[in-house]
């Protein structure tokens, strides 16, 4: 009986986690097929032969290096700008003590509860009022602080003890001394953890990017991506090739990091 | 480098940390703060370090208030509780941390030199280079005492820096504390809630309860002239015994139910007041008796017989030995006596056993009488 | 020089313990961008709903916005939409990925394994696997309708087919939030006392007694987190729709979702008003359903 139970819940696991994992295979698969074999009824598991050349295809048809440049600026630049505000500011709100400092956090709190994707509207009126509509500017600036992490480092910090600052303080350390050579070290792999995050999802942002960009130069591989799955109608194997190109930085990244992303997801519960 | 505290207060909203508290550390001295947890020990601790704000009064460092300074201009230096080592530093790094920060940052070769001074002096060269992680508490405890000292500041303040320690640790680490204190002549401060502790390292200590300053005075005169009940009760081990008696004008006799102590057996000079003013306060009432266990003295065995020595004694009384406890050289032994439990302390070689019947003498010049508030009056 | 000020400053001057406003010294940057892109558009999202006209000149309209977009049959659809999207995707992906979560912790060889490939969706461009999906899904010659004919069923053409555009979409959001659930599930059950699990069996507790006595009631805060999580990122349900339908909310609006009817009214239409107040429906709707969630968790946890 126990036995039957096990073998039914591994199958059970084998068979998710196949459907899991198979749309990624066959867009790979799909990547190195010709026209042909990619559109072809029964459909192919592998191609006869990987045509590598598909990926030069996809490449010149639409410029996917050019995507990649301006996702990796601006998901960097965000990354590295959140982790720097962030960082201010949890250690303001944990190690300092100043008036109003509950009523902000309270206001923290709510704020977390407004979702982002009914604010986007409002902040692309404001973009383009400062006229910065199709700039690097535009994709950057409202990714520099998130109300989501500054909580998220808060609660981090505040199981550290805060011995550690006093003493510090004590012996005639400033408080930016503080943060570069005691705090920081010390939460090393929560901001490694938190930076992985926010680059991963600067890298997969889409809404706001097709919001505020409308040249080609400007976009990202995500709605660069979209574009070209119009422009290029039913061309399948190349679809399946640039899908590829920009999944597959992530999937590198997991590989090497999955430990961490996971450990960190388990921490704290990170939303998308 | 003496520290003055003037009239200090601290109050969180409707709750009174520090009343009007009054201390003046001499320099180069080791002045403990003790008191139960709660007392105010750790936050007067805050105060002088500036990491809390006084409510009011003042905080003098060489006659100079420094309750509106950064920490870092008060020339201290501060062990606390768990060390507060830094992790990822190396112990020389971490020794040397004071000196590398903050505008008096001085140059990498001149930092390590006076850091390998205080290891030395705390005897923790070998560890340069090791990771707090992989030390033990007692070398970790002698990293942050290395790691206070290394600005050379003019007070050291320690915040209950033993409890983390094992009992045998403490008492080998407390007396190097105390080695290393006085070799420096730095000005110190140490906070604990252990009187044995306090009682072996400090040159004076400062009583605590309730946010008020009980006692100021030398170790022996805590214990043997406590100012008031809460001192007599705290210092000393096994605790006080307490009786409250009343008292009886006519006959001048402090009466209870087991025994009495006539007044004229006491000795007129200990009383803290005029004979006559100290009776008109017994005769009000509330009075508390304090006798130490060693004034107990058993002066006869089971057999009811008395022991010669038992007409030293002006007051004596039979009672039923209900347990013994073993200390070692010392057996403590409790039982009965005007409904109070009381404990006595005996030559283990003479202790009874649990049950027997014996009569206690009562060293009447070396009690305490107490008056309703607490106060001390013989 | 300026350091020798500071530090005079700093010694002459009234140095606080409890009164540092220098704190918001270090905050400014943080909440300069939170206010002018948090707090700010939220704002304006308010006000935007009770104004009409082109962004350069909005004037105020009452309560019309309201009306209008109330009385849109594209809205009512948006919103009937969403609530199924929800109400499919957030019960069926917490069941299945509850059982998945359990199956694999049941000291499964290679259970870690498993969860770092069920994790993998949630890292993934949703862009990049919804063209993916469309290429299972299509009508012609994907893969999904491929396997169904295998078993007799179909032909379907998932995409361009109206009746199954809100199918394709609640089979994508499935997939795409057990991930996250997974992981988080996962996490829930190592943290229970295994000694739980021993003293029951020392009474010879069944498998399912085990499930319900120990298992459900000691994830029961993760359940509840995740089902409001879930529910909430299941009404701002966008992208699915954009990539699945190719920039199209299905085949003549079938799977029009809240988000993607304010961005057609915003950006595509030109009329700000009506998009805004649509957007204060919706949030106000999650609002309502997060609380009454939380309420109906709360009873049944009891």
């Amino acid at each position: 009986m126990k036995r039957i139970g096990r073998l039914f819940a591994y199958g059970f696991v084998l068979l998710t986690t196949g459907v899991t994992v198979f749309p990624f295979l066959y867009m790979v698969s799909a990547s190195l097929m010709s026209f042909q074999e990619a559109t072809g009824v029964p459909p192919a598991l592998l191609p006869a032969h990987a045509r590598w050349s598909n990926f030069g295809e996809a490449l010149r048809a639409a410029p996917f290096a050019r995507y990649a440049v301006n996702t990796l600026i601006v998901s960097g630049l965000s990354t590295l700008g959140t982790l720097a505000t962030t960082v201010l500011a949890a250690f303001a709100l944990v190690r300092l003590r100043f008036r109003f400092k509950r009523l902000l956090m309270g206001v923290m709190v709510a704020l977390l509860m407004v979702p982002y994707e009914i604010l986007v509207f409002t902040n692309y009126r404001t973009i383009a009022q400062l006229g910065l509509l199709d700039t690097y500017a535009a994709l950057i600036l409202p990714s520099l602080a998130s109300v989501f992490y500054i909580l998220y480092l808060c609660q981090y910090l505040t199981a550290i003890p805060d011995t550690y600052y006093k003493a510090a303080i004590v012996n005639g350390c400033g408080d930016l001394e503080y943060m570069w050579r005691i705090m920081i070290p010390m939460s090393r792999s929560a901001l490694f953890t938190m930076a992985l995050l926010l680059f991963i999802s600067g890298w997969n942002s889409f809404l706001w990017p097709i919001l505020v960009t409308n040249t080609t130069d400007m976009r990202l591989v995500g709605n660069g991506l979209s574009a070209f799955v119009t422009e290029s109608g039913t061309a399948v194997q190349l679809q399946m090739a640039a899908s590829t190109i920009i999944v597959l930085p992530i999937l590198i990244l997991y590989a090497v990091f999955h430990r961490r992303i996971i450990e960190g997801v388990h921490v704290n519960g990170i939303k998308r | 480098m003496s520290i003055t505290i003037r009239h200090l207060g601290k109050r969180y909203g409707e709750r009174v940390a520090l009343r009007d508290v009054n201390l003046e550390v001499c320099d180069g001295e080791l002045v403990c703060l003790l008191g139960p947890s709660g007392c105010g020990k750790s936050t007067l601790l805050n105060i002088v370090a500036g990491l809390l704000d006084p409510s009011g009064g003042d905080v003098l460092i060489d006659g100079e208030s420094v309750v509106r300074t950064h920490p870092k201009y008060r020339g201290i230096g501060m062990v606390f509780q768990d060390y507060a080592l830094y992790p990822h530093m190396s112990v020389e790094e971490n020794v040397m941390f004071p000196l590398r920060v903050g505008e008096h940052r001085v140059a990498r070769r001149e930092a390590l030199v006076r850091a390998r001074r205080f290891m030395r002096l705390t005897g923790i060269e070998d560890l340069a280079r090791l990771r707090p992680g992989s030390l033990s508490g007692g070398q970790q405890q002698r990293v942050a005492v290395a790691r206070a000292l290394v600005q050379e500041p003019r007070v050291l303040l320690l915040d209950e820096p033993l409890s983390n320690l094992d009992a045998r640790l403490r008492l080998s680490i407390r007396e190097e504390i105390r080695r290393i204190v006085k070799a420096t002549r730095v000005t110190t401060v140490f906070v604990t809630h252990d009187q044995e502790e306090a009682l072996s390292i400090g040159d004076r200590i400062a009583v605590m309860d309730r946010g008020v300053i009980q006692q100021f005075a030398a170790p022996q005169d805590l214990y043997l002239d406590p100012a008031n009940l809460f001192v007599a009760r705290f210092m000393g081990s096994p605790v006080l015994n307490t009786f409250c008696l009343s008292y009886d004008g006519g006959r001048r006799v402090l009466a209870g139910d087991d025994f009495s102590v006539p007044l004229g057996v006491l000795d007129v000079s200990r009383f803290r007041r005029p004979v006559g003013e100290a009776e008109s306060v017994l005769a009000a009432g509330g009075c508390v008796l304090g006798v130490r266990p060693e004034h107990f003295h058993l002066v006869g065995g089971s057999d009811g017989l008395a022991d010669a020595g038992a007409d030293r004694f002006p007051v004596v009384f039979g009672t039923l030995v209900e347990s013994v406890e073993m200390i070692g050289r010392y057996a403590v032994v409790h039982f009965t006596a005007d409904d109070e439990r009381c404990r006595c302390v005996v030559d283990v070689r003479r202790a009874p056993r649990a049950g027997d019947r014996v009569l206690v003498g009562l060293d009447c010049v070396s009690v305490h009488v107490f008056d309703a508030d607490g106060g001390r009056l013989y | 020089m300026a350091g020798g000020v500071r530090g005079w400053l700093a010694r002459v001057g009234s140095y606080s313990a409890e009164r540092q406003p220098r704190a918001w010294l270090l905050l400014l940057p943080a909440l300069a961008c939170i206010g002018v892109f948090n707090v700010l558009p939220l704002v304006r999202v308010f006000v935007m709903a009770f104004q009409s006209g082109s962004l350069r000149h909005l004037r105020f309209a009452g309560w019309s916005n309201f009306v209008a977009v109330l009385a849109d049959p594209s809205f009512v659809r948006a919103l009937v939409n969403t609530g199924v999207f929800a109400c499919v995707t957030v019960p069926v992906g917490l069941v299945v990925s509850l059982m998945l979560a359990v199956a694999v912790d049941s000291r499964m060889r290679g259970s870690r394994v498993f969860e770092a490939l069920l994790f993998v969706p949630y890292l993934t461009s949703v862009v990049a696997v919804g063209v993916v999906f469309r290429y299972l899904f299509n009508g012609d010659f994907g893969v999904v309708d491929y396997v169904l004919s295998l078993v007799g069923l179909g032909p379907f053409d998932f995409l361009n087919d109206p009746r199954l555009s809100m199918v394709t979409l609640c089979v994508f959001g499935v997939w795409l939030s057990l991930a996250f659930n997974i992981v988080i599930l996962l996490s829930g059950l190592r943290a229970i006392d295994p000694l739980l699990y021993r003293v029951a069996d020392l009474y010879g507790a069944s498998a399912w007694e085990r499930f319900s006595r120990i298992t459900l009631p000691q994830l029961a805060p993760m359940i509840t987190f995740l089902s409001i999580m879930d529910l909430i990122n299941a009404f701002k349900v966008y992208t699915e729709v954009y990539v699945l339908f190719n920039g199209m909310p299905g085949v003549a609006d079938s799977a029009v979702t809240a988000v993607f009817y304010v961005y057609d009214k915003f950006y595509v239409q030109g009329r700000y008003g009506q998009g805004m107040a649509a957007a204060v429906v919706l949030f106000a709707l999650i609002l309502v359903f997060t609380l009454l969630q939380s309420l109906l968790v709360r009873r049944l946890s009891r």
